[in-house]
């Protein structure tokens, strides 16, 4: 009872501290998956966040480079020029001229104009048409005009997108750097126009985002002299995207995904594998700039977190999972040798006390006998034989114990030296049942023998098989009890000679059967118990049989009663 | 009796030396021919009915001349953009595989090739080069996987960027696209397409457009061929992949003339009405067109109905003249080259019936029968089915009239399919299949598209 409890304190010892640490384990790893996910996350953001800029930067590079270029325009030949710059330049969609009698120079309303051209006309018609001042973004009384042909929406950072004539300034050098190639336009003489007082430079200028159903435009604006025509172009925003596209960086990480979207939530572009959703709600969304307004990038995850990340959270359970099982494994085995350990001792006891009882039976017999017989009181000769008998018997039952046990030991070492003669099975039974009828019929048995005809032919160690033979014959007479018989059997089964010790005792119980050839097991394992024996008869005989390269199992006979069978290697032919 | 054989045998023998010599001048002339493009002004009739004012079709027609066989042909700069989202799957993917393989065998040494194939992301597999390691790019457009989305937008402009590296050179620049999808990531809406097609070919670059299967959107890829002088074309398996690539190669191959530009002038009393099936500009007395390429023995025209003012019979007016203006591959040089046209009044209308050019008269049907497959289209887009097919109809009974009228066999052919498609429409509606037909044909037609 101690043991068990010590067990029990012993695994709580070692269950307790190992699920803590696995706990503790899994929830720093969570915590660190967490942790990667919104570094991932936070990296992702941070390249949106590069994108945007570069994109804004590019932007405005463009639309301060075209302004430069328009302002730069010889005045003389504006209209030549700027038709040719829109058959030439993928930037440029349209071009316009508006003079300051308040009316379209170009393009011209009507036939004259191609499709695209009226359509632009249709869609500026508020300014085209001078309804709406060019610079109406620029004048805060003007901002609460509501203006047909406008939509909604304008740029919440106007001041980004009107600027008074660019300065040389950082970005400008950046223009020679930046990836969208500015069509640089022929360099115009300086223009010859006088400095009069109406021909005043004022180099206004300005970019238009317009949103015309629900499309977005760009226009750019500018008007060199007061009185001055305003003249400027429509940007091919396809152009612009097209380029901008090709140096959007690649995403190399699984399960993520960087979209470029426009005001409508339209996918523009995507860089990265995971198939984003438009529906879905991304993890991170940057604003663009104020040239391109409600355009966005947005950054997608895929549900499950990110695949490296998941790697590293898979890997690690595995790891931890390796760690606990080789941790509990190791109890297992441990507690299983203590109680194997625990099992042997006391089963080693038992035998030792088996063993002395077993031997101080038929020594007391012989002792007793001897003395009687020295002390020349019994006259009887008769008597006198049946002492001498007795002390012979008993003597025999002391020599096949013994040998059992020193068997045991050579058995146990793997020393037994078998010495293989051929001799007759059947003859051989006989000889055994005569030896020991007298032993038998004793204890009020009946002998039974059924031998089928035949040769029984063996070649093998006859002292070992007596050995074998005579200990189930003992556990026969000791365990048959209230039974009437004990029947030997010798028949041939698959051409192997079977041989059956049976008695009509109370046989053994079912859950025993498997344990009874175990060494030092005993059925009744209690020193009290009615039948002495070392519980290594069973166990003897088997392991000698099964190194003769025959079997010995055991067989419950039909009602009640037991059946050893010994299987042997039939020698003879036939 | 003699003497007449005699005379017969030299008269055999004069002509026998003349055809002889004719012949030699021909073939020397043929030999010789310049590789200019030629321009004629025609009328539906030649000779015109007298009297009121009245509108007159004029057919400018442009006759390319063959690529010359002795100079060099002008070099190709060819990225071929291939859509491998999943929907290509299966034999699509592999039939466009093997038509790269074909368009890529019929390049020269000097000629730059580049592929580039998009799903949700677009790569470029094959960064342009000259079409020499042909064993190794054959390696990689065969290790294609169709998956993912489609990033059509991504992938052209993608397919650009490779063909920009080489832009400063003589090339003939083209990409071709070969989509079976919409488009789902990037910009969708054919008139966005179209304004990228519209900003390429400023820079020469045309997009050829190869829709495959009946899921795609053939008015995306008709306006970015149509917007960048590219030729569109619908197949409705892969199977017929190799063919179409092969034939877009040889006209890709065959460029005689590039930047065409037609100014069409027009005395002061005649004045411009319309012009029908291209996109131009009327400046008064000035029609403006541009038709950007040519291929070697192809017809391109323009159609233009102007309006003729009160004549007298017997008079004789100049109608037009076209002033054609173009870039010769071959030679890097500006050419010129004109045509005018002339009527002439009767008040005899069996002469005047007789004088029917046959050609303008049957372009000009052709071109309205265009006009109607793209209304038919609109109008069944919006809904209106039975007008769809009335329209379809009517331009069939339309062409079968001037069919048989003028016994040709094109418009009887024509008319006849038409019907059939209407009937189709009429039983099962306009289904994808069909709607992909009418648009592909009435591009190619108004386009007059060489290959089909």
């Amino acid at each position: 009872m101690t043991r068990k409890r010590s067990i029990i304190v012993f695994w709580a010892l070692f269950l307790v501290p190992t699920l803590i640490m696995a706990v503790v384990a899994f929830k720093l790893l969570s915590h660190e998956q967490e942790r990667l996910n919104t570094s991932a996350i936070l990296a992702l953001s941070e390249r949106a966040k590069t994108i945007s800029e570069t994109i804004h930067l590019t932007v405005e590079t463009v639309q301060d480079n075209l302004t430069q270029s328009l302002l730069d325009l010889n005045q003389d030949r504006l209209k030549k020029n700027l038709i040719e710059w829109e058959q030439t330049n993928p930037l440029v969609r349209n071009v316009f001229i508006f003079t300051k009698t308040q009316s379209l120079e170009y393009p011209v309303r009507g036939m004259e104009s191609t499709l695209e051209e009226r359509r632009f006309i249709t869609r500026y018609d508020s300014l085209l048409s001078g309804r709406v001042k060019f610079d109406f973004h620029q004048d805060p009384s003007n901002e609460g005009v509501n203006i047909k042909g406008m939509a909604d929406s304008y740029p919440d950072s106007n001041d980004d997108s009107v600027k008074k004539k660019p300065k040389k300034s950082s970005r400008q050098k950046l223009v020679a750097l930046s990836k969208v190639q500015q069509k640089t336009m022929p360099q115009e003489e300086e223009n010859n126009f006088l400095e009069g007082p109406e021909n005043q430079s004022i180099e206004q200028s300005g970019w238009i985002p317009w949103f015309s159903e629900n499309r977005l435009y760009i226009l750019g604006w500018v008007q060199k002299y007061k009185n001055g025509p305003i003249y400027g172009i429509e940007l091919e925003l396809m152009t612009l995207l097209s380029r901008l596209v090709i140096d959007f960086p690649v995403l190399s990480e699984k399960g993520t995904a960087l979209v470029l979207m426009d005001g409508n939530g339209n996918f523009m572009h995507q860089s990265g594998n995971l198939k984003a959703d438009p529906k879905e709600k991304p993890v991170e969304v940057v604003s663009i700039s104020g040239l391109l307004p409600h355009w966005r990038i947005a950054a997608f995850v895929d549900d499950k977190g990110f695949t490296s990340a998941r790697g590293f959270l898979y890997i690690s359970a595995i790891l931890l999972g390796i760690f606990i099982v080789a941790i509990v494994s190791g109890g297992i085995l441990l507690t299983r040798l203590t109680l194997q350990n625990i099992k042997d001792a006391r089963q080693k006891t038992s035998f030792v006390s088996s063993v002395s009882h077993e031997l101080k039976t038929p020594l007391t017999s012989i002792r007793m006998y001897a003395e009687l017989l020295l002390s020349k009181r019994v006259k009887d000769e008769n008597k006198t034989q049946t002492y001498l008998s007795v002390i012979v018997s008993e003597s025999g039952r002391l020599t096949r114990l013994i040998n059992n046990v020193l068997d045991f030991g050579k058995l146990e070492q793997g020393q037994k030296k078998y010495l293989h003669t051929a001799f007759k099975m059947d003859q051989f039974l006989y000889q055994i049942i005569e030896a020991h009828s007298i032993r038998i019929q004793n204890q009020g048995l009946k002998i039974i023998t059924e031998v089928e005809k035949g040769k029984y032919g063996v070649k093998t160690d006859h002292d070992a098989i007596e050995q074998v033979v005579l200990n189930l014959l003992d556990n026969a007479i000791k365990y048959a009890g209230e039974g009437l018989f004990i029947k030997f059997v010798l028949k041939k089964e698959d051409g192997d000679i079977l041989l059956k010790i049976c008695d009509d005792g109370p046989g053994v119980p079912k859950e025993q059967q498997d344990m009874i050839f175990k060494k030092f097991h005993r059925v009744d394992n209690s020193l009290t118990s009615k039948q002495p024996g070392s519980g290594l008869g069973l166990s003897i005989a088997r392991q000698i049989i099964r190194d003769l390269k025959g079997d010995l199992f055991f067989e419950p006979m039909p009602g009640n009663g037991s059946c050893f069978i010994v299987r042997m290697k039939n020698h003879d032919s036939d | 009796m003699a003497q007449a054989k005699r005379n017969y045998q030299r008269i055999v023998s004069f002509f026998a030396v003349l055809i002889v010599v004719s012949l030699i001048v021909l073939n020397a002339w043929a030999r010789t021919e310049p590789t200019k493009v030629l321009c004629r002004v025609e009328t539906d009739r030649a000779v015109l009915p007298a009297g009121n004012s009245q509108n007159v079709v004029l057919k400018i027609t442009l006759d390319a001349p063959p690529a010359p066989s002795h100079i060099k042909r002008p070099l190709v700069n060819l990225a071929l953009v291939l859509d491998q989202s999943g929907s290509m799957n299966g034999s699509k993917i592999e039939q466009a595989k093997a038509a790269a393989i074909e368009a890529l065998n019929r390049l020269g040494l000097q000629d730059v090739f580049s592929v580039v194939v998009y799903d949700t992301n677009v790569h470029t597999i094959v960064p342009a080069q000259n079409a020499r390691n042909i064993q190794g790019i054959i390696h990689t457009i065969q290790r294609i996987r169709a998956n993912g989305s489609t990033a059509l937008f991504g992938g052209v402009s993608q397919g650009a960027s490779e063909i920009r590296k080489n832009l400063e050179n003589n090339y003939i620049h083209r990409i071709v696209l070969l989509s079976d999808g919409l488009a789902n990531v990037g910009p969708r809406m054919p008139e966005d397409l179209g304004r990228l097609g519209a900003a390429l070919i400023k820079e020469n670059i045309s997009v050829t457009t190869v829709g495959v299967g009946t899921d795609y959107n053939e008015d995306l890829m008709a306006r970015l061929a149509q917007k960048s002088d590219g030729n569109t074309y619908f197949v409705e398996s892969g199977y017929d992949l190799p063919r179409i690539f092969s034939a877009e190669l040889g006209d890709v191959l065959n460029v005689v003339a590039k930047k065409v530009k037609v100014i069409i002038t027009l005395p002061d009393d005649v004045k411009a009405i319309n012009i029908i099936g291209r996109e131009g500009r009327i400046k008064g007395r000035q029609i403006e067109l541009y038709m950007n390429q040519l291929y070697g023995d192809q017809e391109k025209y323009a159609l233009v109905e102007v309006n003729i003012p009160k004549s007298k019979s017997g008079s004789k007016i100049k109608i037009a003249q076209a002033d054609v203006t173009y870039e010769n591959p071959f030679n890097q040089k500006q050419e010129k080259s004109t045509g005018i046209s002339y009527a002439s009044f009767s008040s005899d209308k069996k002469k005047v019936a007789k004088s029917t050019n046959i050609d303008v008269v049957k372009e000009y049907q052709l071109n309205l029968n265009a006009l109607a497959q793209e209304k038919a289209i609109e109008l069944s887009d919006k809904g209106k089915k039975k007008e769809a097919v009335r329209e379809l109809k009517q331009s069939a009974a339309k062409l079968k009239q001037y069919g048989s009228l003028y016994k040709d066999d094109q418009l009887l052919k024509e008319a006849d399919d038409l019907e059939v498609q209407a009937e189709m429409i009429e039983d099962e509606g306009m289904s994808k299949k069909s709607r992909k037909i009418l648009r592909t044909k009435s591009y190619q037609r108004k386009n007059q598209q060489l290959s089909q």
